[in-house]
């Protein structure tokens, strides 16, 4: 998944002034897609557009950084990320996606993450407050962005059994998802959800989701639903060849996999390596026809 | 009476926690004990339940508040006791990431395994680091970052601490999300750890190695 901060770093702009910008941020997205040519593109500045818009403070200069739980005072950026996916729906001829955060990870942000851990086993009724805030805020800019035509990357980081248990998992995580993806798929949308790291005590959910994609680090994983993943987010930004031939060489025995890295492109990753696991696996696809 | 602190921390009970350990206390406990039969051997199991899947981060959060309840009482009593850390540890998040959770989370599983930790928090300088090696001579400099935006300044500070001919001194080892074994080998680490868990097996690994 190649995102906007890299387009950044090859165009030489400020991640803050891509992100700012629904112009730029179609150019970094656009120029990324040109140079690599890739099968779909992702509309994704930052993880905190909409934890700005409902008052979180942010800064994005140098990194985008999410600064406290939310205020008062809002910066709305997903009028941005609504003209950048216009722009790339208009100029490319590939599937768009438009990246949005998963309620439990919002409401994470929206309370203070480290707080919003420990109230879902504490405070359950507070929690669950902030979830339902998160929820209605997304299923509003979710209608926003389906009247593009876009599809739709539900990342939901803090969902992770790196973090939370299944039970809390279903209890605060899944029908939030679920409701996302349904909306999603009424609409027409193709709809992938991104949970990183650890995913395998929750794998008997993750099909229940509905979502036609799921992009995870463990695509071994049994799953009926379409994975997405296979090159590790090191082996692309260190470019170990061998190590990357290794795991393409594994994705491909998947057959119910689309190739990718486990996660967003690190920024400073050197193109030639990106370069280098699209031809690795262009060979491998030719070899099997 | 040991056991009633370490079901209490295990049960992240922060108020009970004070409570048994202000009893202990008054019964005349050596503090040393009540934090190493009690508060220690809590975390300690807290750490098994982390390992076998039981016990997630916010379990690990609640808990660790109940430990530093307790451990808060007693620290002052503990500074003036012959009790010595097994190893000095520099920890700290790198410059440009504020994400601390995991960085607290396994500086009290290195603090409850008897460790000495300077922390130096998070969005620190590469120098801060610098500074703080020079000043505390560690035994170990443990590195955290949660982004792939900010995980090459772990790469920086150990050039830099070859740069001034202090690498030999210290092991350094890292962790974080998008951090892994490659990923330390790549920048010449000591070593990578997923958690706090495997952190601590690790410290102990390479002092007494």
């Amino acid at each position: 998944m190649v995102c906007a901060d890299h387009g950044a770093y090859l165009l030489n702009l400020k991640l803050k002034d891509v992100a700012e910008d629904g112009k730029k941020l179609a150019q970094a997205i656009q120029h990324c897609y040109e140079l690599y040519r890739y099968d779909m593109v992702l509309v994704f500045s930052d993880p905190y557009v909409e934890s700005q818009a409902m008052g979180c403070p942010v800064e994005l200069d140098p990194y985008p950084t999410l600064l406290g739980p939310a205020t008062r005072h809002s910066i709305d950026r997903t009028q941005e990320i609504i003209l950048a996916a216009k722009i790339l729906k208009t100029e490319l001829d590939v599937p768009v996606f438009v990246s949005i955060k998963g309620p439990f990870t919002l409401a994470a942000f929206l309370a203070g993450i480290e707080r919003y851990l420990k109230i879902i086993l504490k405070k359950e009724a507070e929690a669950s407050r902030f979830l339902e805030e998160a929820l209605r805020h997304q299923l509003q800019y979710l209608q926003s962005l389906l009247a593009l035509g876009v599809n739709i990357m539900i990342g939901d980081p803090l969902a992770s059994s790196s973090v939370i248990s299944p039970r809390i998992f279903f209890k605060y995580a899944f029908k939030g998802l679920q409701a996302i993806v349904a909306k999603a798929k009424n609409h027409g949308a193709i709809v992938a959800v991104h949970i990183c790291g650890d995913v395998r005590p929750i794998s008997k959910y993750l099909d229940d989701l509905g979502a036609d994609i799921l992009s995870i680090e463990d695509v071994d994983l049994r799953t009926r639903t379409l994975k997405m993943g296979g090159v590790g987010t090191n082996t692309i930004l260190t470019g170990d060849l061998h190590r990357m031939r290794t795991e393409i060489e594994e994705a491909f025995k998947n057959k119910n996999l689309v190739l990718s890295t486990t996660c967003d492109v690190p920024p400073h990753t050197p193109p030639q390596h990106i370069k280098a696991m699209l031809r690795i696996a262009g060979e491998r696809a030719d070899d099997m026809e | 009476m040991f056991d009633s602190i370490k079901k209490a921390v295990i049960a992240m009970d922060d108020e009970k926690t004070r409570e048994s350990v202000s009893i202990a206390l008054m019964k005349k406990s050596d503090p040393v004990e009540i934090l190493e039969r009690g508060l220690i051997a809590g975390m300690q199991e807290v750490a098994s339940l982390f390992a076998r899947k039981e016990y997630y981060v916010p379990e690990v959060l609640l808990c660790s508040e109940a430990f530093y309840a307790g451990f808060d009482i007693i620290k002052p009593l503990i500074k003036n006791s012959s009790r010595k850390p097994r190893a000095k540890i520099v920890f700290g998040v790198v410059e440009g990431d504020i994400h601390d959770i995991g960085k607290n989370i396994v500086k009290v599983m290195m603090e409850a395994a008897g460790y000495e930790v300077i922390d130096l928090g998070r969005d620190v300088p590469v120098i801060e680091f610098i500074k703080a090696i020079e000043k505390e001579n560690p035994d170990i400099l443990a590195l955290s970052s949660l982004m792939t935006t900010t995980m090459t300044h772990m790469g920086e500070i150990i050039l830099e601490l070859e740069k001034r001919k202090l690498r030999e001194g210290v092991r350094v080892i890292v962790g974080g999300a998008p951090v892994n074994e490659e990923f330390a080998a790549s920048i010449k680490a000591d070593g990578y750890s997923p958690d706090g868990v495997s952190a601590v097996k690790l410290i102990q690994k390479l002092v007494s190695g």
